[in-house]
């Protein structure tokens, strides 16, 4: 078995042989694999895998695959490189030159809607209401710097905002800033921002 | 993914990434939804520990996380 670690335009990118890659070229694409093994996930596998791709993202735009798609051999990786060919070179087109940034956003302990339970249920609404409101500032106020953006629904109670921006590589700098500012402006939130990332979230339309 | 974004934090978005983004081009997925589901219920706990986490200045431990 192999495992197809991500997908990328021809011609292939140079291959750093410690990574243990090899390239399936069919239908114009370039499949990235490695032979797959069976280690148990861990924080340090997801590290090395995340840094192998980081490595291949300085040579070439790429399409980063859901971790664990594993096909049986090389044929069968190019049998799905050709039958979606269309699909993938339009998400590569839709990457191209930009990576993505990561924020949520967090409300802090000391606001006090979290530290008071709310009076009545009208409180509640209220409070519920100005919550999407700031989230969807931050969003908007990002969204207007990136290609693309995505939003999830928040994981825990606090997390008013999880996102994610395609936002041009040269762009990242004022990016960041922005968040920064929008830190500054509103000290009830915190505003947690990772990347750049390969573009996990936008490799479907 | 060096440049932005505190450790802790970044684990986070890492599993968030690699477990649930990324181009799906097989059926079959070697990690079972089981494990994923496990995965994520470690991962709510720690996304509600690192504010509280912050609050007491302590972060959590992360090795085992998974």
């Amino acid at each position: 078995m192999i495992e197809i670690c991500a997908i990328t335009a021809e011609p292939p990118p140079p291959l750093p042989e410690s990574d243990n890659l090899h390239a399936v070229c069919s239908a114009g694409l370039v499949a990235l694999c490695t032979p797959a093994d069976e280690q148990p996930l861990t924080p340090s596998v997801l590290w090395s895998r995340e840094e192998m791709l980081e490595k291949l993202m300085e040579q070439c735009d790429l399409l980063p695959v859901r971790y664990g798609s594993r096909v049986e051999d090389d044929a069968a990786v190019a049998r799905v490189l050709a039958e979606r060919q269309g699909q993938l070179a339009e998400a590569l087109e839709r990457v191209r030159g930009a990576v993505e940034v990561a924020v949520r956003v967090l409300e802090t302990d000391t606001a006090p809607s979290t530290t008071e339970p709310p009076a009545s249920g009208t409180d509640y609404l209220r409070s519920k209401t100005r919550h999407a409101k700031v989230a969807t500032d931050v969003h908007e106020a990002l969204g207007r710097l990136a290609r693309a953006s995505t939003q999830q629904a928040g994981r825990a109670g606090s997390e008013l905002l999880r996102a994610a921006y395609l936002v041009d590589r040269g762009a990242v700098g004022s990016f960041v800033e922005r968040v920064a500012e929008l830190q500054k402006a509103k000290p009830q939130l915190r505003l947690l921002c990772t990347g750049p990332w390969p573009p996990y979230s936008f490799t479907s339309g | 993914m060096s440049s932005i974004g505190e450790p802790d934090v970044t684990l986070v978005d890492l599993i968030d990434r690699l477990l649930g983004g990324g181009v799906v081009v097989v059926g079959d997925i070697t990690l079972a939804a089981a494990d994923v589901d496990l995965v994520y219920v470690g991962l709510r706990a720690l996304v509600s520990s690192v504010a509280t986490a912050e609050e007491k200045g302590v972060l959590p431990e992360l090795g085992s996380s998974l």
